[in-house]
């Protein structure tokens, strides 16, 4: 009897931990997605001090996701027996994660390059920004991805490394993982069907959304306008008031 | 999950892009507030977005920049475009520059070109999802396809890609409107940069990979070797086609083919003086001959009367070690490889070594170096030395051998011969000569058996005709056994070693092959068995066939093998019957006798062996065929003898 109680009990937790995991890959998802976007301004004319310790954040959040992820998932494939019923889940889980680790790698070598390129240490380095059109920041995007939390409980302190330093992590854990766990990656199959993303309706408000294109045609018609008040390259307010004629 | 492409992309495997980093510094520069391209703000209906530029703009800069002209510095922007660096506002799939008001904006460097990762599949497949998201499946026809393409590709990941592209989608969304639209249409110029719609030119093409790394020691050896061949010296073609006319007006007249020569081509009179004349060490030479010398030292040297005459001049100047040693030199080069290393020795001793009786002059750099290589002598060991001997020669004596008296002399006693008056008169065509033949023997064969123990003087010299000569002889002569070889005695042993040692299969019947003294039927077999192991069993009734089948040639061993069927071996295998099977009951057919005709020189009026009209047949037919010796194959002429062979 108590054996019976002992594996409902294992069940459970197990349960939970894979909930758990599933829940940490959608934070991880998310911030990741947010740490894209605002890696876009790098070297542009909104980049700044500002936005260089916001991605610093958000990309602490991202390796304490990952990490404990990591370790969660680990043990929870390295017990898995033969025949278990959420052993699917949790292949596809591992898949998910690995391509995860590998996108968000990606992005780190990215703005790694780019903070070479615009070091911004010195006033000159900010003519150098490229006018890319940014009008506002992107602290939205920086408080998105500050506001999710980690579903475990526990609170884990791992030293959060620097940047060159995280991706040589990432390689590793990577590796780790290819080896140590023996999942056949091909054989996941995934919930999603093709092009059922693009059917059920998303948080509203994507009418103006798809008119993108109509959005850019738009300005055709409203080309002898292009010009701010007046014709100085400088201006661009375009209003009477400008006091740069 | 992605396999794991560690391949490095940066420039040592993909080098045509090392501009991007020059086109990067390019922009940076435009971006000066003073000095950079005038921007604009461009109005939408929902807002506006500042940092437009215009096409003249961005034309006109680049040509101040540069210090160009308009085409050229719209052909840069074009290529800044096609890069990615600039992205039109409208008409976005067409990455050119219109050097008008058409509209620009810089693409943030997150979205820049980049040497060294290659753009990846996974990140074109979350966009996929997301404008799907966003335009609900209202995507291009080609990017319908890549989609479904992706998805059947990365099909384990495709829930890593959805939700991607969702958090994604919204993350975006959080962000203000202008900086929204921007972001689209950035993203959207960076795929059409990288997964350009089908029908369009991607400047990112830029030609192969390179698969090896180019610093890995086995790949810059070949890379090195290359390079020495591409630096190898070369020759204008005006110069190298100025040498060739000049050798060719050099030479012209000492052209055979060119150019008559004197008296008269052998090839064509059959008249051999031209080569008499030019023998390799004639007394006298042909005044042709000793201009050729005097065209260059190599033509002297090369010719053996020449260089008997340059080695006359140089014993008058007392300097004629230069030519020996050079001579000995070429013995060296040339010669034996177990002699090598004494001639070597030998030459030191004698030109080289301090006191030598034939010292040569060479400088003290060469001399050392051969000194040096002769301690571990080889075929081209001398030759610094040599090359240097051979200047010194050409650039000294060859002048002065050219003035002096001796070659004056052999220049006036040089043979000039007159050119031949006579017309053409070719030797006999060989049908001719054939025809005549054929009319001695049928003269012979109608006088009767000849005498063959009678040798003339050509048959003397080639013995194995006599083997072949008149078997009818022996017939009346031998005892039903062995057909003895009347002039066996007269036969030399070679004849008989020398087909007892060769293989049946190097045989060749063309003059050398024959029966040995015993065993004509063994050989003739030896014939077949090149072809056929079976020969053809003796049937008197075979034979017109086989005869048949020789008049088209020997050399059919299909043939045989189809014979092989119909004929029954008289006696096992392939074995051959002794030739005194059965009596030679009859006497001499008509047609027989002949093992190998063979057609040598000579001339028709010493033909002694017997040949019938039916044999003459075969002959011209084979003669016609331009009188190559043939065998006929015994077989008709042994199986009329007595199942032998």
């Amino acid at each position: 009897m108590s054996r019976w109680r002992q594996s409902v009990v294992e069940i459970q937790t197990r349960k939970r931990q894979v909930n758990e995991c599933e829940r940490a890959q959608a934070t991880l998802s998310k911030v990741t997605a947010c740490f894209q976007q605002m890696a876009t301004s790098l070297g542009s004319n909104m980049d700044g001090n500002f936005l260089r310790e916001e991605l610093e954040e958000t990309r602490t959040v991202a390796h304490k996701i990952c990490s404990g992820l990591h370790r969660r998932l680990l043990s929870l494939l390295i017990e898995m027996e033969q025949g278990q019923e959420d052993k699917e889940q949790v292949e596809r889980l591992w898949v998910i994660f690995l391509s995860s680790l590998e996108n968000f790698q990606q992005d780190l070598k990215k703005i790694k390059v780019l903070q070479e390129i615009f070091p911004l240490t010195q006033r000159k380095d900010r003519q150098a920004l490229i006018n890319a059109g940014y009008a506002g920041g992107t602290s939205e995007v920086a408080a998105r991805a500050a506001m999710v939390q980690t579903p475990w409980l526990s609170i884990e302190e791992t030293a959060s490394p620097d940047l060159k330093n995280h991706i040589v992590e990432i390689d590793v854990l990577l590796e780790e993982m290819f080896q140590r766990v023996n999942v056949p990656l091909w054989s996941v199959e995934p919930t999603q069907q093709a092009w059922l993303e693009g059917v059920s309706t998303q948080d509203g408000g994507q009418e103006e959304d798809e008119s993108l294109e109509d959005i850019m045609e738009v300005e055709v018609v409203s080309q002898n306008n292009t010009s701010g008040c007046c014709n100085h390259h400088n201006c661009k307010v375009g209003c009477l008031l400008c006091l740069l004629s | 999950m992605t396999i794991r492409n560690v391949r490095d992309h940066g420039q040592r495997y993909r080098p045509r892009m090392a501009c991007l980093k020059k086109v990067e510094n390019v922009v940076l520069e435009m971006q000066d507030p003073k000095t950079g391209v005038k921007s604009q703000t461009q109005r939408l209906v929902i807002t506006t977005i500042p940092h437009a530029i215009t096409g003249e703009d961005i034309v006109a800069w680049i040509a101040n920049r540069f210090k160009t002209d308009a085409a050229e510095a719209r052909a840069m922007g074009t290529m800044m475009v096609a890069f990615g660096y600039i992205y039109p506002l409208q008409d976005h799939k067409r990455l050119i520059l219109k050097p008008d008001t058409s509209l620009y904006r810089f693409q943030t460097p997150y979205f820049w070109p980049a040497q060294q990762w290659l753009v990846e599949d996974t990140d074109y497949a979350i966009y996929l999802a997301k404008r799907n998201i966003r335009k609900k499946g209202m995507l291009e026809l080609y990017e319908q396809e890549q989609y479904n393409n992706l998805y059947k590709w990365m099909n384990h990941k495709w829930d890593f890609i959805v939700m991607q592209a969702k958090e994604q989608y919204r993350a975006g969304k959080e962000r203000k409107k202008p900086d929204r639209v921007v972001f689209d249409c950035q993203e959207r110029a960076y795929w059409v940069v990288h997964r350009p719609p089908p029908g369009t030119v991607s400047a990112m093409d830029y030609g192969h990979d390179r698969m090896v790394d180019p610093n890995m020691e086995e790949v810059k050896v070949c890379i090195m070797f290359i390079q020495q061949c591409i630096m190898r010296p070369r020759v204008k073609s005006s110069v190298s086609i100025g040498a060739l006319i000049k050798y060719t007006t050099t030479y012209k007249e000492h052209d055979p083919f060119l150019h008559t020569c004197l008296p008269s081509s052998p090839w064509i009179t059959d008249d051999v003086t031209y080569w008499t004349l030019n023998m390799p060490n004639v007394e006298t030479p042909t005044k042709m001959r000793v201009e050729r010398w005097t065209f260059s030292f190599g033509e002297l040297l090369m010719d053996p009367r020449g260089r008997a005459d340059f080695r006359l001049f140089l014993k008058k100047e007392f300097s004629g070690e230069n030519l020996a040693f050079w001579e000995a030199c070429e013995d060296l080069k040339w010669g034996a490889a177990e002699t090598m290393k004494e001639k070597a020795q030998q030459i030191y001793k004698t030109f080289l070594a301090r006191g030598a009786p034939r010292w040569i002059n060479i400088d003290g750099k060469t001399m050392d170096i051969t000194v040096k290589g002769l301690a571990h002598p080889h075929r081209y060991v001398l030759d610094a030395a040599q090359t240097h001997i051979y200047m010194l020669m050409k650039k000294d004596s060859y002048g002065r051998y050219l003035k002096s008296p001796v070659f004056k002399e052999t220049q006036k006693k040089a043979v000039a011969p007159e050119s031949h008056r006579f017309t053409r008169r070719p030797s006999l065509s060989p049908i001719i000569l054939r025809q005549q033949e054929e009319e001695q023997k049928a003269k012979l064969a109608a006088s009767g058996p000849v005498d063959i123990t009678q040798l003339c003087r050509f048959t003397a010299p080639v013995p194995h005709l006599a083997v072949y000569t008149g078997i009818c002889e022996a017939q009346s002569t031998a005892s039903p056994g062995l057909m003895t070889l009347p002039n066996s005695a007269a036969c030399p042993s070679p004849i008989s070693v020398a087909i007892d040692s060769t293989p049946a299969s190097e045989r060749r019947f063309d003059g050398n092959g024959g029966p040995s003294s015993s065993h004509f039927p063994s050989i003739a077999e030896a014939s077949v068995s090149e072809e056929e192991k079976q020969p053809p069993a003796p049937k008197s009734r075979m034979a017109l066939s086989l005869s048949r089948l020789l008049r088209r040639g020997c050399n059919a061993p299909s043939v045989f093998a189809s014979l092989s069927p119909k004929c029954a071996v008289a006696s096992g295998g392939g074995k051959v019957q002794p030739l005194g099977v059965e009596p030679l009951a009859q006497p001499q057919p008509r047609r027989i006798a002949n093992f190998f005709q063979i057609k040598v020189d000579i001339p028709p009026e010493c033909r002694i062996y017997p040949i019938d009209s039916e044999d003459e047949e075969d002959d011209s037919a084979d003669t016609a065929r331009g009188g190559v010796k043939e065998i006929i194959c015994p077989w008709e002429t042994v199986t009329k003898q007595d199942g032998a062979g």
